[in-house]
């Protein structure tokens, strides 16, 4: 492991559309066990960065380093092999399984170098499925289950995967904001629980705040902010990717 | 008492010990119906692991019943037996599987099946070239075996009813396995496959593979129970055609769906052909129009479903 715990390193990653510099030689570290929030106003680059991460995309240039592995060149099979995973936005459920089956497969595959024959995968995924509270609805298929379920069907089977890093790309959207609460305790509830390193994608800054302990800030593809949520919150510049100009000096005049 | 598992087994163990006996009470001519109705569902299930389970349509595969066909009769002409033949027929199929399928299954639906047919036409074309070896577009004849045609039509029903428990038997324990839940993932979303840590190339290619090594076996039996063999009929696109016909009526994604289709479909036809000579491939495409639309799912889908609808209810009564 490299020095100060740090698992994973984005170096200078870039990733171009064409003219259009979707992720544009953006830098930062995530330690292990830390929560990091990666936000930003729409079309910032935030899931563009996820799908760089975790191979679904490939790079331009920059490198992303994974406990002292660059991974940025693998496919997106061996980084989840290699225990860097991540939740799709949209969310991607195995349809004509059950609930219990899609997180089966979760269990059955993920990370490399653990117990993954059948009765192993089988007893993690039922446990995990209590963990998240899906107990009375791991029979249903999945095309009979709301979104907030599927959003912790998909959860759990990332879970299931058991891996290091933890990438989640907007799971509170679409939760009305009861939902959002209950998965925020849950993140953090499983955080301890697991012992995982997590990197948070979202642009509701609300959710965000109560969760992380740092939070790096993408606009138009490039990193503005690396902070404490504290000091994000007060920066202009973020104010000023949110909200426009005038509310940045407005903000910065009262502050 | 009995739970399910064990009423289906022993319902399954009476099934084969009817079939095995059957013959007995049989003409000639339905011995020999049988026999294809029994190699049309080994096809059937090699199309329904690719498809069913897997969601990729290959619509030449075909051609591993022609390869299976071919191995087996050029092998015997150089003197080699049949046993000794199969395992050379059973690997041919397996390499072309590989060979084509590291490229091929890059592509994705229709593509697939399209690249597929245009390898069964390449196939095809060298089999009727390569006049030394295959004997060409004129065909190529078997040794015969040396008894009545009566005790040879029931060895070839025999081992065509034990290839086709084999087959499904191992379709259905793939299916339950480790590798079969990485197959079903790739149909449901190939690219949350992959993200889960499912090397979806690998997987692809051993369930083809598995395919194309049932396939060809049952085209190596069928050379050698026909003793002659022609390349438009071995490698003939209406053999895939008619088998996924009777995946879809069976129910795809069902390890007993091709097996149910077959004798669906077989039967169908016969009874058909018997009353309608002349117009039955019509009356026989508009059954199987009217079957898809009315029971999409086929017939294991829709009687599942039926099941899953009864116990919804029931449960629901003992709750309230």
């Amino acid at each position: 492991m490299g020095e100060n715990n740090i698992i994973l390193k984005i170096e200078t990653l870039s990733k171009h559309f064409g003219a259009l510099k979707a992720v544009d030689e953006v830098s930062f570290e995530v330690k292990k066990g830390e929560i990091v929030g990666l936000i930003g106003p729409n079309g910032a680059g935030k899931t563009t960065l996820t799908n760089l991460a975790t191979g679904a995309l490939p790079k331009t240039a920059g490198k992303v380093i994974f406990k002292d592995l660059d991974i940025s060149n693998l496919k997106p099979y061996q980084i989840a092999r290699y225990g860097l995973t991540r939740t799709f936005q949209v969310v991607k459920p195995l349809i004509g399984m059950t609930v219990e089956e899609n997180v089966l497969v979760g269990s059955l595959y993920g990370r490399d170098k653990r117990s993954t024959d059948m009765k192993n995968a089988s007893k993690r995924a039922r446990e995990i499925i209590k963990l998240v509270g899906l107990e009375s609805k791991k029979d249903s298929s999945v095309s009979d289950i709301t979104l907030p379920d599927l959003k912790k069907m998909e959860f759990a089977r990332v879970l299931a995967m058991e891996p290091e890093v933890l990438f989640l790309d907007e799971v509170m959207a679409g939760l009305n904001p009861t939902e959002v609460e209950e998965a925020s305790i849950l993140v953090k509830k499983v955080r301890q629980e697991k012992d995982l390193t997590i990197v948070y994608i979202e642009h509701i800054m609300r959710a965000v705040m109560g969760i992380s302990d740092r939070i790096v800030v993408l606009h138009h593809g490039r990193k503005i902010v690396d902070g404490t949520p504290q000091e994000v919150v007060n920066n202009s510049a973020v104010i000023e990717a949110y909200l426009g100009k005038r509310y940045a000096k407005e903000g910065n005049n009262e502050g | 008492m009995f739970n399910n598992k064990q009423v289906n087994i022993f319902l399954i163990i009476v099934g084969i010990i009817i079939f095995i006996f059957l013959p007995r009470f049989l003409s000639g001519y339905w011995v020999r119906v049988i026999t294809t109705i029994f190699m049309y569902a080994v096809i059937s299930q090699g199309m329904n692991l690719m498809s069913g389970y897997m969601g990729y349509l290959p619509f030449g595969n075909a051609m591993f019943f022609g390869v299976g066909a071919y191995v087996t009769a050029i092998g015997m002409s150089k003197g080699l037996s049949f046993l000794a033949v199969l395992p050379l027929a059973a690997l041919t199929a397996i390499l072309v599987s590989i060979l084509f399928g590291l490229p091929v299954l890059r592509l994705r639906g229709h593509y697939f099946a399209i690249a597929t047919i245009g390898m069964s036409g390449a196939l095809l074309s060298v089999v009727q070239n390569a006049t030394e070896i295959t004997g060409g577009a004129m065909g190529t004849t078997l040794p015969i075996i040396d008894k009545s045609p009566e005790v040879t039509y029931n060895y070839f029903y025999l081992a065509m009813l034990a290839l086709m428990v084999i087959t499904s038997l191992t379709v259905y324990l793939v299916i339950k396995s480790k590798l079969g839940f990485g197959i079903r993932s790739i149909k449901a979303n190939e690219e949350a496959a992959n993200s889960m840590g499912i090397n979806t190339t690998y997987h692809k290619v051993i369930a083809w593979a598995i395919s194309a090594l049932f396939t060809s076996i049952a085209g190596a039996l069928y050379a050698y129970w026909m003793s002659f063999i022609g390349p438009d009929e071995v490698f003939d696109i209406m053999i895939a055609v008619n088998t996924i016909v009777i995946m879809l009526i069976g129910g795809a994604g069902s390890a007993l769906g091709p097996i149910i289709g077959a004798f669906v479909i077989s039967l169908l036809s016969e009874v058909v052909w018997s009353t309608f000579l002349e117009y039955h491939l019509a009356v026989l495409g508009i059954t199987i129009i009217i079957i898809v639309f009315f029971v999409p799912k086929g017939i294991t889908g829709t009687i599942t479903d039926f099941v899953k609808k009864r116990e919804l209810r029931l449960r629901k009564k003992v709750s309230v």
